[in-house]
């Protein structure tokens, strides 16, 4: 009972677990809506869907101050890269928050002269953008754990006096046997590759926990301006995913991938 | 800015956030108020409603799961040391947990989950205990303030006795005015000395106008349950930005 206070006095944690319910909501009504049930029912989950939409622009009112404030946190940061991924993710994400506010404002009635479907698409917009951000970070930060992690394997091997020859090479520094050896040695480097990817997030949970979200995040923007769409089910279930790794990070902070 | 930050940091608590919205509802119901009687001001009016209502319905997230919060409430005030305060809170705090609940049913309402719930009734329910809520916070804060004027009378009977011999100190003129001068002037100094207490004091005297309306009691206009709920909105949102203003249980 104690942890559920602690939990709930955050407000972003309020927020994620209307997130959550919310694309269940548009999970089960899809499902309902494919194995016919009543339409008394599906019209039950479309109005709390509603309500739950709603009540969360509520609760996001203000978050473009925050997002900002991350911004100017992010200038700081020592390595180039990160440093830019992260501010234009963030300052994308105040936008976001900022036309989310204005859709708020029309939809309550307080300017009910808003374009709803305009300021939607730019939200989404920005949302999209802020996203592949966060994923070129993410693969940035792969590909320097995944450099530190081979050039370990390598200094291990030689540390060790040669070992298996070229065995548990991995792509890398020194490249393996002869050079242009064809399509197996290509497929050779790609599992090889692969292998390390997948050393690399398991040894990372924040990171692996990071990217999973991101990708399931990606899905919504997607759907919405119309570039991919996946139906309401697939974007209910990426929604749900991401918005439960997302608490995850909440309730243990240590899974929050710090820059 | 060391603002933004400050205000960042305010509002990551929900409970932060949540007294901003109640603040933010009850100008409106304040501004609506006084401006509803004033010609060619309808729209303003109307738009005043539209986000009274919205923040209002918006709050109600903030409120699911409180009845947690409530519980553990009880949980903790049940160890207070004082017999008063541990009765007077307990029965508050369980008086919280069924507002809560009623609470949470009629959320269940509203959003279209459950048509078959009178809302009437169950909205009486909410109000009654939270106004029983209210009325035995005051009895505590009450209960703490007498004390506080008792050692603040102490102190000074013994700052007296201490500093001047002189028993005709005051003349005799008239007792009753003296009797209430010097009550006053306790209430003013323990009130001074203790500000969590006089915080606290405010916000269940200005919280209770509106469960008064509500139930019929001392029916009011929407003007004062406005001006009461934002003073107490500030008073919490106080306690939430100096956590050291919130009145602790000993």
């Amino acid at each position: 009972m104690d942890a559920w206070v602690r939990f709930s006095a955050q407000s972003q944690a309020r927020e994620r677990l209307c997130r959550a319910a919310q694309y269940a909501c548009s999970l089960l009504g899809h499902a309902l809506q494919k194995h016919g049930a009543s339409p008394e029912l599906q019209k039950q989950i479309r109005q709390l869907e509603g309500h739950l939409s709603l009540g969360r622009k509520l609760l996001r009112l203000g978050n473009s101050a925050d997002a900002l404030e991350s911004a100017k946190r992010a200038v700081h940061l020592s390595d180039v890269v990160l440093r830019f991924c992260i501010t234009v993710s963030h300052l994308n994400r105040a936008l976001y928050f900022a036309c989310d506010n204005v859709l708020w404002a029309g939809k309550s009635g307080l300017a009910p002269h808003v374009d709803q479907e305009k300021w939607a698409q730019r939200s989404f917009r920005y949302y999209l953008f802020s996203l592949i951000m966060n994923l070129s970070r993410d693969a940035y930060e792969i590909r320097l754990l995944m450099e530190q992690e081979s050039s370990a394997c390598s200094r291990r091997l030689k540390g060790s006096g040669g070992g298996v020859p070229g065995g548990i090479e991995t792509g890398g520094s020194g490249g393996t046997g002869t050079p242009g050896g064809g399509l197996p040695q290509l497929a050779l480097k790609l599992r090889l590759r692969v292998l390390l990817l997948a050393r690399v997030l398991r040894g990372h949970p924040p990171l692996l926990l990071d990217v999973v979200r991101n990708a399931c995040d990606l899905f919504i923007p997607l759907d919405k301006l119309g570039l991919w769409r996946c139906g309401p089910g697939i974007v209910g279930l990426c929604g749900l995913v991401s918005s439960i790794l997302s608490i995850l990070t909440l309730i243990y902070p240590w899974l929050r991938l710090k820059p | 800015m060391d603002v933004m930050d400050a205000f960042t940091r305010f509002t990551n608590q929900t409970q932060g956030r949540e007294r901003l919205f109640r603040a933010t509802q009850y100008t409106c119901m304040l501004l609506r108020y006084l401006l509803e009687p004033k010609a060619g001001k309808e729209k303003v009016v109307m738009k005043l409603k539209k986000l009274e209502s919205s923040v209002s319905t918006g709050r109600k997230w903030f409120r699911l799961g409180n009845v947690v919060h409530a519980v553990q409430a009880t949980q903790q005030s049940i160890h207070a040391t004082d017999l008063v305060p541990r009765l007077c809170l307990t029965l508050a705090n369980l008086n919280r947990v069924i507002y809560f609940i009623c609470d949470t049913i009629l959320w269940v309402r509203s959003v279209g989950l459950a048509s078959g719930i009178n809302k009437e009734k169950w909205r009486m329910w909410a109000a009654r205990h939270y106004y029983y809520s209210l009325l035995l916070s005051l009895v505590r804060d009450l209960y703490e303030i007498s004390l506080q004027m008792e050692q603040v009378a102490h102190d000074k009977a013994k700052g007296e006795k201490s500093s001047s011999q002189d028993p005709l100190g005051y003349s005799v003129a008239d007792e009753e005015t003296e009797w209430l001068q010097s009550f006053l002037f306790l209430l003013f100094q323990s009130l001074k000395k203790h500000p969590p207490l006089l915080l606290d004091t405010v916000k269940n005297f200005c919280d209770i106008l509106n469960p008064l309306d509500q139930l019929g009691i001392y029916k009011s206009n929407p003007g004062i349950i406005g001006l009461g709920g934002l003073v107490s909105s500030i008073a919490g949102v106080i306690t939430v930005a100096y956590p050291q203003m919130k009145l602790k249980t000993h």
